[in-house]
């Protein structure tokens, strides 16, 4: 019996995993506060993972042919240490490039940045993290001083007058989750911003709440349209504002313009529905004697060109109404990946050190290098985010070598087809995976490496909490862990520092460098973990008892006071035309977890949701000729995909829905297009402009 | 650096004559576009820019009066001056001259707006007596909320979107509201009459008292005091306060003087210049374009971007093609939407569908164009009408039949799933993927409680939400097969399917 976590989400669901039958491992849901006695089918299928058929076992190398071989250990890592460092005599150092994961172990995340930095000394290293959270950490760092996706423990939800979900499906995302719910259900007080009706906006019906079916890409606008009526009805906490808050007034001017009647004409979202959720949300407020009320931000909101405005938006929203810090009440982004939140505070982001320090601060390299044991000038500058940096593989000044952790870019990035043809153009591909996913075939070298049940670690979920992922089974002959990769790789670069193989002294030594930062770690240890300690960061020090609730008596800015800043409606990057008439959004669905390369090589899984489809409204459907399960074509000036109709009236009829977890002819990415959040470099996965046909058979 | 920046090898000066919301969003713009010019803005009223349409709504106590504020300008770039009035254009020297100073300019833009109307009536010809107005300004706006607070009857001169929305604004007061207007009904300029008829009913549902088609004689004053406002006919309706809103005459007066050309408003050509000097513009009410007066502020501000990127960058003025109008009334109980066109002005072929359902005040109506939404007309149904404006004008988009765009984006709700009507193969537990027909052959191998049947098929164990549907499920279950728990055989038992 093991007790350890789920493989998947960032929910992380306490599970217990034991002996079955026939040498089979079972996986069953523990009680926990976040998950309760709760697991969804992706968890209790999970163990399906550990005995996939096409499991990678050996090191394998491409031939001139393009067929893989398989080779031993000693040969692959001899021959990619020579070719990373042929590739960095005639590139230089930023001719190799890293591409890391959010479902990565902290201690994964850690050593692989310093890999980086230090084995491969590059300052090209960031992550699919910023396909994920990076609009929201911007976000929350400029408004709050701290990026920690729920600053609150899920549970705090139950109690809530009003729970506002911008953008989350969590539902299918995190169903377990949704228990958090029923409280505010129950009061009438769930609100569901979503172009579809999700199986979350289904959780608004029967007087549960309101679901706000706005247009794809207006959520920033419908945000202002709040901002706008809490103003002018002086709805707003004026005590708190005054004395906890900076930028007031610029915001208050900034909405001016937004009007009801206006927001109604941009969203779709009548005025009479925007006032009535901007007096649900108030009267729910502490100082107007409400019962609390959280403001969640999911990819649905975030995944834009100006998803950081937006989530700014929303937290300048819940400081107006006095919510964050409040005693009940609050402003949190759901992180989605595994790891999402620690994985984006120890060093694979591409301005960043361990702790969430920044890779620029001279006061930040000194600590991380003194705790490297090496110089601050060994560590390179700040790199690019993830999205300019595939843009730039194998271009003329771009990096000639690759290396992947934890990551399936040729089905979640978006722009895929452009993102493959960089990948082919490279001299060098490394791809680090457990099954042969989409990405990984097309590698020079392909290394395997443990999953979850095979190994020790720490995880850090959507509330902050660090949770210790055990190992329950030893893992297939031939497999190694990345710590032991990165150690092997490091001493044929000759890299300075120490390169520690155990998750346990990794994780010290990652204690050690987020010590002082903003994530901190340096109070939190495997012993305090497995003696069942709830432990949030920051925790400083060993007898600290971790920081389940964020901004209760200041903020972690240089002034204690949280900042509102005014943002401007931009729009879509790109916007519906007579060539392209229909908006395309993307997301996800119950069975599958993130490009699929885990969850579609699960039998249960993969046999309820085999394959992509076009959920269509009626109305569109019969104009394009589509009936029962025809299949349609999507088609962007990007590329196509193809998938069957599921003609449904949950949909808006100004758009499709088309799930992202697939690859070949259902790769939606196909079609999605690579512009980015100036701030956060976030692609605009969630809208673009399409058009849709019945395919042709 | 911009374009602007290059003016004769020095910043460029640009000088904006009104700060209303054009000029505001004008120079708002120009700052972000070209950093390296030098930028003075001229208000006549001693206010910072704030928005002007929504005064109706600081009269109706719907946005305190700090909401109206616009967005600072960056004080280093832009040089405002308020409550200053501007004297001349002096167009040799490329100066604008107010009671302060001057203001050489590379560039000038009018952005002066357009006055209330004052019709020419007996008792209004030597100025507004007290407890006339009209309402442009901030201070009218105060002045008339001040007003009705003394006074029982208020008339509304007019019965377009401004005076409908005062109207409602002074009702929500608790201000008794009676609107004298010679148009044939309500928003006769967006509405046809039907749609008009139950706009009126709408506004008379609200306590407002509604005039059509009168002419009014005169405005009764004592002692330098309105008292009543009389009609042609005879009749006489007694107000405390009168609120002119009954059109408005573009600001022209500075350029008149200044030699360039005017007609109704300032005559500019398609990019936005004045006929006869290249180096002035104009734009927003003030500004006559060769499609005419706009007098509303989307067009104001979609000039006042394009005119901003032509000086910026150097390129033509790009206006949005509009076609139509678009109106959306800002009143507390009364909700009227237009866009494009309506039956009236349709075209040829054009298919008309209209509802109407006086009753409750509520009058659709949908102009459809090939595959086209070409205009649409809302009264009384505001949810239609946000899902209708955001597919107007959007080709491939309309359904093959236009009535079904009157149920907007929502969709009729199922009923609740019962467990005795569902198929077999219905997901009850969507976490776990469980159907009916899984929980049903638990059942049969045994599993007879909730519990034993969410150990057997995982529902009810992701997120709890089908528990009752399942507690449902087993209820029926025991009814139709009483003794399963004792027996092994699968047993038969009726399932009813719901038809049609």
């Amino acid at each position: 019996m093991t007790d350890t976590h789920c493989p998947y989400c960032a929910l992380q669901c306490a599970q217990t995993l034991s002996e079955g039958d026939a040498d089979t491992l079972v996986a069953v849901p523990r009680a926990f506060p976040t998950n309760v006695n709760g697991m969804c089918q992706k968890g209790w299928t999970s163990t399906e993972l550990l005995t996939v058929r096409d499991r990678l076992t050996v090191p394998l190398r491409r031939t001139v042919d393009g067929d893989f071989v398989e080779v031993g250990w000693d040969e692959a890592l001899d021959d990619i240490a020579a070719r990373v460092r042929a590739v960095r005599e005639s590139a230089g150092p930023d001719g190799v490039a890293v591409f890391g994961g959010g479902g990565l172990t902290n201690e994964k995340a850690y050593q692989l940045g310093k890999f980086a930095r230090l084995a491969l000394r590059t300052r090209l290293i960031d992550y699919n993290g910023r396909f994920c959270m990076s609009s929201a950490a911007a976000a929350a760092n400029r408004t709050l001083g701290v990026d920690r996706g729920l600053p609150f423990p899920l549970t705090d939800l139950n109690d809530a007058d009003v729970v506002v979900l911008f953008g989350s499906n969590l539902a299918d995302t995190m169903p377990p989750a949704v228990q958090h719910l029923g409280g505010v259900r129950s009061r009438g007080g769930l609100v569901v911003v979503d172009p579809r009706r999700s199986a979350t906006a289904r959780l608004t019906d029967d007087g549960a709440g309101e679901h706000v079916q706005l247009v794809p890409g207006t959520d920033l606008v419908l945000v202002l349209g709040l901002l706008h009526v809490v103003f002018a009805e002086s709805l707003v906490d004026t005590g708190y504002l005054a004395d906890r808050v900076d930028g007031v007034d610029a915001v208050r001017r900034s909405v001016a313009e937004w009007w009801p009647e206006r927001v109604a004409a941009t969203t779709g979202v009548s005025e009479t529905q925007v006032r009535r959720m901007a007096r649900l949300l108030a009267d729910a407020s502490p100082h107007r004697g409400g019962g609390g009320a959280f403001l969640l931000t999911g990819r649905g909101s975030e995944q834009h060109t100006d998803g950081t405005d937006t989530v700014t938006a929303v937290i300048d929203l819940a400081l107006a109404l006095g919510l964050v810090g409040a005693e009940r009440g609050g402003y949190g982004a759901i992180t989605g990946q595994g790891n999402g939140q620690g994985g984006r505070e120890h060093g694979q982001k591409s301005d960043q050190l361990p702790g969430y320090r920044m890779i620029a601060d001279p006061a930040a390299r000194e600590h991380v290098a003194a705790v490297w044991g090496v110089r601050p000038d060994q560590i390179p500058g700040p790199g690019v985010p993830a999205v300019e940096l595939l843009a730039s593989l194998g271009t003329p000044d771009g990096p000639r070598a690759l290396f992947v952790h934890g990551s399936n870019i040729v089905v979640s990035a978006p722009d895929a087809g452009a993102v493959r043809r960089r990948l082919e153009s490279l001299d060098l591909v490394v791809v680090c995976d457990i099954v042969p996913s989409e990405t990984a075939m097309l590698a020079d070298y392909v290394l395997p490496v443990t999953q979850w049940a095979e190994e020790d670690g720490t995880m850090t979920s959507l509330e902050g909490r660090v949770l210790r992922r055990r190992q329950a089974v030893r893992a297939p002959a031939g497999v190694r862990s990345e710590l032991e990769i990165f150690a092997d790789l490091a001493r044929r670069l000759e890299a300075p520092g120490t390169w520690a193989t155990e998750p346990r002294e990794v994780f010290d030594e990652l204690r050690r460098a987020s010590a002082g930062g903003r994530a901190d770690y340096a109070g939190i240890s495997y012993d305090r973990l497995d003696a069942g300690e709830a432990l949030h960061w920051p925790c400083p020090t060993d007898d600290h008892p971790g920081t389940p609730r964020l901004f209760a008596d200041s903020f972690p800015t240089p002034s204690g006071r949280a900042s509102m800043v005014a943002v401007r409606q931009t729009g879509p990057a790109e916007v519906v035309s007579a060539d392209a008439p229909v908006w395309l959004v993307t997301g996800r669905v119950l069975q599958h977890y993130q490009s699929g390369a885990q969850t579609r090589r699960v039998a249960k899984l993969n046999g309820s949701m085999p394959r992509a489809y076009v959920e269509i409204h009626p109305a569109l459907a019969q104009r394009i000729g589509v009936e029962g399960v025809d299949e349609i074509s999507i088609t962007s000036v990007r590329g196509s995909m193809r998938a069957q109709a599921r003609i449904s009236p949950d949909i808006r009829p100004d758009t499709v829905f088309v799930p992202f977890h697939f690859a070949d002819e259902g790769l939606v990415n196909a079609v999605t297009l690579a512009a980015v959040d100036p701030v956060s470099g976030m692609p605009e996965f969630k809208v673009c402009a399409v058009s849709v046909a019945r395919t042709r058979t | 650096m911009s374009h602007a920046g290059r003016s004769g090898g020095r910043t460029a000066r640009v000088v904006v004559v009104g700060a209303g919301m054009v000029g505001h969003r004008f120079v708002d713009e120009l700052s972000r576009l070209a950093p390296d010019v030098d930028i003075t803005l001229l208000g006549e009223e001693p206010y910072q820019p704030y928005s002007r349409v929504l005064l109706t709504e600081l009269i109706a106590g719907r946005v305190d009066l700090a909401g109206l504020s616009l967005p600072t300008t960056d004080g280093s770039r832009v040089r405002m001056e308020l409550g200053v009035a501007v004297i001349e254009i002096d167009r040799e020297r490329r100066c604008v001259v107010t009671t302060q100073g001057e203001h050489p300019y590379d560039h000038l833009v009018l952005a002066t707006g357009a006055r209330g109307r004052i019709p020419l009536l007996p008792g209004l010809r030597d100025g507004l007596p007290r407890g006339a107005h009209v309402l442009r300004t901030l201070d009218d706006a105060r002045d008339i909320s001040a007003g009705a607070l003394n006074v029982d009857h208020a008339v509304v001169v007019g019965s377009g979107p401004l005076g409908v929305e005062l109207a409602c604004g002074l009702r929500r007061r608790g201000v008794a509201v009676t609107v004298l207007s010679s148009a044939p009904h309500l928003l006769d300029r967006a509405l046809d009459p039907g749609a008009g008829r139950i706009a009126q009913g709408a506004a008379e549902g609200l306590g407002i008292e509604v005039v059509s088609a009168v002419q009014i004689a005169a405005v009764g004053v004592s002692d330098g005091r309105v008292t009543a406002v009389r009609l042609r006919d005879g009749v006489s309706y007694p107000a405390g306060l009168v609120v002119l809103a009954a059109g408005t005459t573009p600001e022209t007066g500075l350029a008149r003087a200044a030699g360039l050309e005017t007609n109704v408003g300032i005559v500019v050509g398609d990019g936005l210049r004045t006929t006869l000097d290249r180096r002035i513009a104009a734009i927003g009410d003030c500004a006559e374009t060769p499609a005419g007066i706009s007098g509303l502020v989307a067009p104001g501000w979609a000039q006042a971007r394009a005119l901003a990127r032509s000086i910026a960058l150097d390129v033509p003025v790009e206006l949005p093609a509009v076609s139509g109008s678009a109106m959306s009334l800002k009143a507390a109980g009364l909700s009227v939407v237009t866009m494009g066109d309506r039956s009236t002005t349709a075209h040829e072929g054009d298919r008309v569908v209209s509802l109407a359902d006086p009753q409750v005040h509520r009058h659709v109506e949908l102009v459809t164009r090939g595959d086209t939404l070409a205009g649409f007309t809302c009264v009384g149904a505001p949810e239609l009408a946000a899902h209708l404006s955001t597919q107007f004008d959007r080709p491939g988009l309309l359904p093959e039949d236009p009535l079904h765009l009157l149920a907007g984006s929502g969709s009729a709700r199922p009923p609740a799933a019962s467990p005795t009507a569902m198929p077999a193969a219905t997901t009850v537990c969507r976490c776990n993927g469980v159907t009916k027909g899984d929980l049903v052959a638990a059942w049969d191998e045994g599993s007879t409680t909730v519990d034993s049947l969410a150990a057997a098929t995982a529902a009810t164990t992701g997120c709890g939400g089908c528990r009752e549907l399942v507690c449902g499920l087993v209820d029926w279950l025991e009814r139709s097969d009483p003794h399963a728990a004792s027996q092994s055989a699968p047993t038969t038992r009726e399932t009813s399917v719901p038809t049609g």
